[in-house]
């Protein structure tokens, strides 16, 4: 980075807050992409740590007049290298963004800097005796602007959906540093076009989220986490689509397999709690009155067992459902360091069965293993490619494509809640037809003329 | 083998609200769980009941409430659970406490082994333990981390005290009490949590105790010790000091610190 | 006959007095400000431990019961024989270490005694009624209570590190009183032998010295590790260092590591990502070293020093040798 570049972003954000050093800046230069796919970070980038909107909109001024890139990171968290700056860039963090600035109980909405982690908003709400904020991607360390520029999803998508259905206002730093304010708290309002649903999910090439309101939801009273263990996987799958039109909407129903939930226990220095069987699923309910989940879990419990369940155990204490939660999530960290790749692919929920068939054929096909867990209730599946003697496998390439076509094949999506970034945006032609590609590289130069904000993240966009 | 299981209902911590103005505590919103040692304890003696065969029993005192524990005990491998519970027994210390479960335990008749957890976490005490030993006449071991052997007259045990492990074997019938290390407690089975509801649970009072407990040594009455004052710390903000140079006295400061903490060797 | 004095239990290893007694005997010649009172000390066993230090540290009187059943930790035996000590010296207060081995003793001889015993104190006083107020954490260590006792002896168990030792005065002398042991008709718990001694947990350690990214080699570790000998503590890592495997899971702190609650933390070249924040703030003090000033650590910490690591923390080391830390 030119030393004067740097000068003029000291005299922006104060001397403290620019990182040139590497030992320093090295922390912001990666996500959790994995390891083997992620791509190489530009060494001589620089983190600057802005305080406030106002900076961050004299900065991309800045950077637009000295023809700088400019990559946005919140809690680096990711699995797409949207945070990697490939090039010199100036990293700009939102981690001095932090705020919680407003619980509005009655509109029941809640109002934070953009680089508040999940973490904080958890423990927050925790203090409060009504209300909670649903989604929950895994990793607590996100930050809620990542968080709704990756519009994160995670388990509890099936009853509460993913972050773009709670979402209610934005304020934006736009790459060509006007402040905008999108939404508000309203439930209503047809102006314009959407330009609040156009930020959420991107990836931050269209602006740099300040602040955001998020919608929050009463507290059910009662929940339960049910662990049901099956021999196999196809036994296990099938029984989601008859809970789900049986008119029961859990919070969550996770998919892992047995050898993927002990490992990630193990990483944790945890017991994994269910020991019969190959798969389990996990079943997150959350009712009003005590009476209801017992009936719900009742009639679960009796599908599964239709289906060939082994056993049934339920967590009600605050710590064991945290704890079989935190072992759901840990998955991806405890598996990561094996897998060349992390698959996120979706299908529609009934076509779930059939999609893992194939896929797993696939696997044979290529003599591979490939475990999984997933959002099974919402059809999102993660399944692995291995690693082969810590290496990529020769097959890597193939074998993918195959899959990624088979979920196309049931109308599904490549991505479902990781993202585009870096590391898929190769294989959007298998998805989107050239007119979209062309669209979306013409909205990146509306928002951003001079292409300087994270380029080469969702898309290529040359002028 | 006759197995009793001391368990107590505790507020679920993390939910616990504590106000500093008026040093008082919120449990009401907190909602209630076994004390999470009591789970060891229970498992340690369900994997005893599976290995050698016998029977388990869960026991506490409490209001009668405190029947929800004795269910999930059942849920989670107890046989059955003893309630204890009368409104005299109100405000019992760790003495009364004992003084009332070892009558329960005499009335309850003969049993080989008493597990109780290492602590609760709301009184964190781990006084109830070897009190209630000693009432019963019985020895105790402590800090149980491991279980080597179930003899037909003995348990051999690892017991984690003097800054070390002992291996030690006690006669029957004992007490022990376990640390969290010693298992991963299992999860209630849905099963066993539904017949559990049904479960008739044994239930002593005051009056049920008669010729082994008198009114004075429990409850109130019965308890020596008397809280007189409760002081809720208030959560102190971390000002950070910093030193970006000086280091002399930013060393002299932290080994003040590490003085008022008693912390150096 | 009336009850008077403190007793203090001199819990000993090997023969070598636990310096906790040093702590109580410190205490209850403070206590003796208030009230004018003896202190006693009360040791068991068979060994060469020098009775003369308990008189240097503050007894007045030593009651000694010689025997080598009290090699090993055994309750029964240590109950039956400190029943039969405090029946003899009738003292007002006794207070025990809250080491493992004394809280597993004090409740059954409370209990053998019939009297109240208040567990794991961090301060006493003497009330204006000349009674002992008892303050103790309770909720996990949400609350503090102030507690009395009704009954006599008043009993209690005194945390680890919460006073200060009392000085050695070898001018001081006093009364020993030699006990006959008591020993049980039949042994019910048989001690086999000891295992292993203990080795230092990390969520259980008071002090945890932690390294993050700022570390540039494995081997640097150590000195983190002769920082953290020199206050009893132990190595921590943050995720980005385990995870170049610069040093074993089992010392990684943070959201997917070990929680720790230290009494002192030192945070040394970490930057304070969420991960980690989450498995130490809730540590008593904590010390962050880092040269970048606008790290997140410092948001945490106490104290915090912008700085290279590598120019601290042996700075630390020596000034803590100059003080005479090491052991």
């Amino acid at each position: 980075m030119r030393k004067e570049i740097v000068e003029k972003l000291k005299a922006i954000v104060g001397e403290d807050y620019v990182l040139v050093n590497q030992e320093q800046t090295l922390g912001y230069l990666y996500d959790e992409t994995e390891e083997l796919l992620r791509p190489s970070a530009a060494m001589d980038s620089v983190v600057v740590k802005p305080s406030n909107p106002e900076e961050i909109s004299k900065i991309m001024k800045l950077a637009n007049e000295e023809m700088v890139l400019v990559v946005p990171r919140g809690g680096g968290t990711g699995l797409c290298g949207a945070a990697i700056p490939t090039k010199t860039s100036i990293v700009l963090t939102d981690e001095r963004l932090n705020k919680i600035i407003e619980v509005d109980d009655s509109n029941m909405m809640v109002t934070c800097e953009a680089g508040v982690t999940l973490a904080m908003l958890i423990e927050e709400m925790n203090k409060h005796e009504k209300l909670f904020f649903p989604v929950h991607p895994g990793d607590e360390g996100a930050h809620l602007g990542g968080m709704v520029v990756e519009n994160a999803g995670g388990a509890k998508a099936i009853r509460h959906g993913i972050m773009r259905n709670h979402i209610k206002a934005l304020e934006v730093v736009l790459p060509t540093g006007e402040i905008v304010n999108l939404g508000g708290k309203l439930i209503k309002n047809n102006m314009g076009l959407d330009l609040l649903q156009l930020m959420i999910g991107s990836e931050g090439i269209l602006g740099i989220v300040t602040k955001l309101t998020l919608k929050l939801y009463p507290k059910e009273k009662f929940t339960g986490t049910l662990l049901i263990s099956f021999d196999t996987r196809e036994d296990a799958i099938s029984v989601v689509p008859e809970i789900l039109q049986a008119g029961i909407i859990p919070l969550a129903i996770e998919y892992l397999e047995r050898e993927i939930a002990v490992e990630s226990a193990k990483h944790l220095g945890e017991t994994w709690p269910a020991s019969v069987g190959n798969v389990d699923l996990m079943i997150i309910l959350s009712e009003a009155k005590e009476d209801d989940l017992y009936e719900k879990s009742e009639e679960i419990v009796e599908i599964c067992e239709n289906h060939n369940a082994l056993d049934t155990l339920i967590a009600e204490t605050s710590k064991e459902q945290h704890s079989i939660l935190a072992i759901r999530s840990n998955v991806y960290t405890a598996v990561v360091h094996d897998a060349a790749d992390a698959l996120d692919m979706a299908v529609p929920i009934a076509s779930i069965p059939e999609f893992m068939n194939e896929i797993f054929e696939i696997a044979n096909k290529y003599g591979a293993r490939t475990p999984a867990v997933g959002h099974a209730g919402d059809g999102n599946i993660h399944n692995f490619i291995m690693r082969e003697n810590g290496e990529m496998p020769s097959y890597y390439e193939e074998i993918k494509i195959d899959m990624y076509k088979t979920a196309i094949k049931f109308g599904g999506t490549i991505t479902a809640e990781h993202g585009t970034g870096k590391t898929r945006k190769e294989n959007m032609e298998l998805q989107l037809s050239m007119r979209e590609i062309e669209i979306i590289k013409g909205i990146k130069l509306v928002f951003d003329p001079n292409n300087i904000l994270n380029p080469g993240t969702i898309i290529d966009a040359k002028k | 083998m006759k197995i009793l299981v001391l368990i107590k209902q505790v507020p679920d911590m993390e939910k616990v609200k504590f106000d500093s103005e008026k040093g008082v505590i919120d449990r009401k919103s907190a909602g209630t769980e076994i004390n999470p040692f009591d789970l060891n304890a229970l498992e340690a003696a369900v994997q005893i009941k599976e290995k050698v065969g016998g029977e388990v029993i869960a026991l506490t005192m409490g209001p009668p409430t405190a029947e929800s524990a004795l269910k999930e005990a059942i849920s989670r491998g107890a046989d059955n659970g003893i309630l204890v519970s009368d409104r005299v027994f109100g405000g019992s210390d760790t003495k009364a406490t004992s003084a009332t479960l070892s009558a329960a335990i005499k009335k309850f008749g003969e049993f080989d082994l008493v597990i109780a957890g290492e602590k609760t976490v709301d009184g964190d005490t781990g006084q109830v333990g070897p009190e209630t030993a000693e009432m019963l006449e019985v020895p105790h071991v402590s800090f149980v981390t491991e279980i080597i052997e179930i003899e037909e007259k003995s348990i051999t045990l690892v017991s984690e005290i003097w800054e070390g492990s002992y291996l030690k074997k006690m006669m029957y019938p004992g007490l022990i009490t376990v640390t969290k290390s010693i298992n991963a407690p299992r999860l209630p089975s849905f099963k066993m949590k539904m017949q559990a509801k049904k479960a008739q649970l044994i239930s002593y009072s005051l009056e049920d105790l008669n010729g082994f407990l008198a009114e004075v040594d429990t409850g109130f009455k019965g308890s020596p010790t008397k809280v007189k004052k409760i002081v809720v710390p208030e959560d102190t903000l971390r000002e950070c000091k910093i030193f970006r140079d000086g280091f002399d006295k930013a060393i002299e400061d932290l080994y003040s610190v590490m003085n008022e903490k008693n912390l150096l060797n | 006959m009336e009850y008077k004095g403190i007793l203090v239990f001199a819990e000993h290893n090997d023969g070598i007095i636990h310096k906790i007694t040093y702590e109580l005997l410190n205490k209850a010649k403070e206590l003796c400000k208030t009230k004018e009172m003896s202190v006693y000390a009360a040791v068991f066993g068979e060994i060469e431990t020098d009775i003369n230090e308990l008189f240097y540290r503050g007894a007045d009187k030593v009651f000694c019961v010689k025997d080598n059943e009290f090699n090993m930790p055994d309750e029964m035996i240590y109950t039956e024989n400190f029943y039969n000590v405090i029946k003899i010296a009738k003292p007002e207060i006794v207070l025990i270490g809250a080491t493992t081995f004394g809280r597993s003793i004090a409740p059954r001889l409370a209990a053998k005694l019939k009297t109240g015993l208040t567990a794991d104190c961090t301060e006493l006083k003497i009330d204006a009624d000349g009674k002992l107020v008892q303050i103790r954490p309770a909720f996990s260590d949400n609350i503090l209570a102030h507690i009395k006792t009704d009954t006599l002896p008043q009993m209690a168990t005194i945390r680890y590190k919460e006073f200060e030792e009392s000085k050695s005065d070898e001018n001081r002398t006093g009364e020993i009183i030699e006990i006959k042991a008591v020993n049980l008709a039949e042994k019910v718990v048989e001690i086999i032998r000891k295992i292993s001694s203990k080795e230092i947990d990390i969520s259980e350690a008071e002090v945890v010295v932690s390294g993050g990214r700022g570390i540039k080699n494995p081997d640097d570790f150590k000195m983190l590790e002769e920082l953290a000998l020199l206050m009893g503590g132990v190595v921590g890592a943050s995720r980005a260092v385990v995870d170049d495997g610069y040093i074993s899971k089992d010392h990684q702190v943070g959201y997917s590591g070990n929680r720790v609650k230290p009494k002192l933390y030192i945070a040394c070249g970490i930057s304070g990502a969420a991960q980690h924040i989450a498995g130490m703030k809730e540590s008593d003090t904590i010390i962050a070293i880092n040269n970048d000033p606008s790290a997140q650590i410092f948001n945490y910490a106490d104290i915090g020093i912008v700085a290279d690591m590598y120019e601290i923390v042996p700075q630390m080391i020596s000034y803590l040798n100059s003080k005479g830390g090491l052991k």
